[in-house]
């Protein structure tokens, strides 16, 4: 009884939280239904239909008992919403592949792109972003890692997230901005500074082996690890006023082809 | 990848045995998710051959002349995607270790620091 019960209020959580929606946890469900009763439980007519899962009334008759440890990885990881990304910009689609967080609800997107320093913006499509050398820099920080900056120069961070390709980022976290005559120091960010970037690859770095050995006590370890990057090209600092330029000679730039 | 917003990645070669095991993935993949694959990147030239009695690989073909054989035996679905978007977000350049995480042509603003520098 103990374990229908548990089972029972399991898929009431379930069911009343948003993974209702979530076509692997109905299926997880629809999995255990189908797992054969024990000859113990005397309940085999009435069985419920997952496939049309009635909310008022509550579910009885569960005669599976198998608990899953992904049961509760599935209910409890949409409350937690931490995210140890301390990246900036980046990475590829939310794709919830094997088993990973799903950042479904584009809000959790968006906070994460302000924990990580960056606003998303969009593809660019025959934008002319890439401008000439301009002489200003800025210092940036992306994740743990600052870096400073000019436009036009390409800087490789840890992989972001909620990145793709040939997106456009802006970064929030400015610490410091120069040009030939002028310099602005944060305490610690500067508020109404902004740099804007695109995304140009995601990419693995060269593999790294990680060996250990004691000499003596038999005991040698190989680990292989290749970190996964995003390459920025830096194209604007916005925040201090620019010195103009004498000459302006006009470049003939490849154009932004996007598909 | 796409260098100053274009695309690097020519041409996407998929290789696979319509027999042996090892091919299951790929052509799972195939049926699944190739479409819409190739539909989110209309720029890219998808081609898939058969190859019997072959193991199965994505093969990439870049704008820089440069081919990335990435081998995809026993993957699943997901794994071979997750294989072919890596070769779509990566420009065609060597794998070898970055010397500076920071590339720029112009290095100083207001001057490089030296010992005699005054503020």
């Amino acid at each position: 009884m103990a374990n229908r019960r548990c089972i029972q209020t399991l898929t009431h959580q379930l069911y009343k939280s948003k993974l209702y929606t979530n076509p692997s946890s109905l299926h997880h469900l629809r999995t255990l239904s189908q797992i054969p009763n024990l000859p113990l439980k005397p309940f085999q007519s009435h069985r419920y239909t997952l496939s049309n899962p009635d909310f008022n009334y509550p579910l009885t008759n569960f005669t599976t008992h198998r608990y899953y440890s992904s049961d509760r990885h599935n209910s409890s990881e949409e409350d937690d919403s931490e995210f140890d990304e301390n990246e900036e910009e980046d990475d590829e689609m939310e794709t919830s592949s094997a088993g990973k967080k799903e950042y479904s609800p584009e809000e959790k997107e968006s906070e994460a792109a302000a924990i990580g320093y960056k606003v998303i913006g969009q593809l660019e499509r025959s934008d002319r972003v890439f401008k000439d050398y301009e002489p200003v820099f800025a210092v940036i920080q992306s994740g743990s890692h600052q870096c400073k900056v000019s436009n036009g120069d390409c800087i490789y961070t840890e992989k972001l997230k909620f990145c793709e390709v040939n997106d456009k980022i802006i970064i929030n976290k400015v610490l410091m901005l120069g040009s030939k005559t002028q310099t602005m120091i944060g305490r610690p960010v500067l508020p109404e500074a902004a740099v804007h970037a695109v995304v140009e690859e995601h990419a693995l770095d060269a593999k790294v082996i990680i060996f250990k050995k004691k000499r003596r006590k038999n005991y040698r370890r190989t680990k292989g690890h290749r970190q996964e990057l995003t390459k920025l090209r830096i194209t604007d600092i916005q925040g201090i006023e620019k010195p103009e330029m004498p000459t302006p000679t006009k470049k003939v730039e490849k154009a932004a082809v996007a598909a | 990848m796409s260098q100053r917003g274009v695309w690097q990645l020519q041409k996407l070669i998929v290789s696979y045995c319509n027999w042996g095991g090892s091919s299951r993935g790929v052509r799972a993949f195939m049926e699944s998710e190739l479409p819409s694959f190739k539909e989110a990147n209309p720029q890219l030239e998808v081609v898939t051959e058969l190859n019997r009695g072959q193991h199965p690989y994505l093969k990439g073909l870049y704008k820089n002349k440069n081919e990335r054989v990435v081998s995809v035996m026993n993957m699943t679905p997901e794994e071979v995607q997750l294989c072919a978007t890596r070769l779509r977000n990566s420009l065609g350049r060597k794998v070898v270790k970055l010397k500076t995480r920071h590339v720029t042509k112009h290095p100083s603003v207001q001057g490089t620091w030296t010992t005699s520098t005054q503020i």
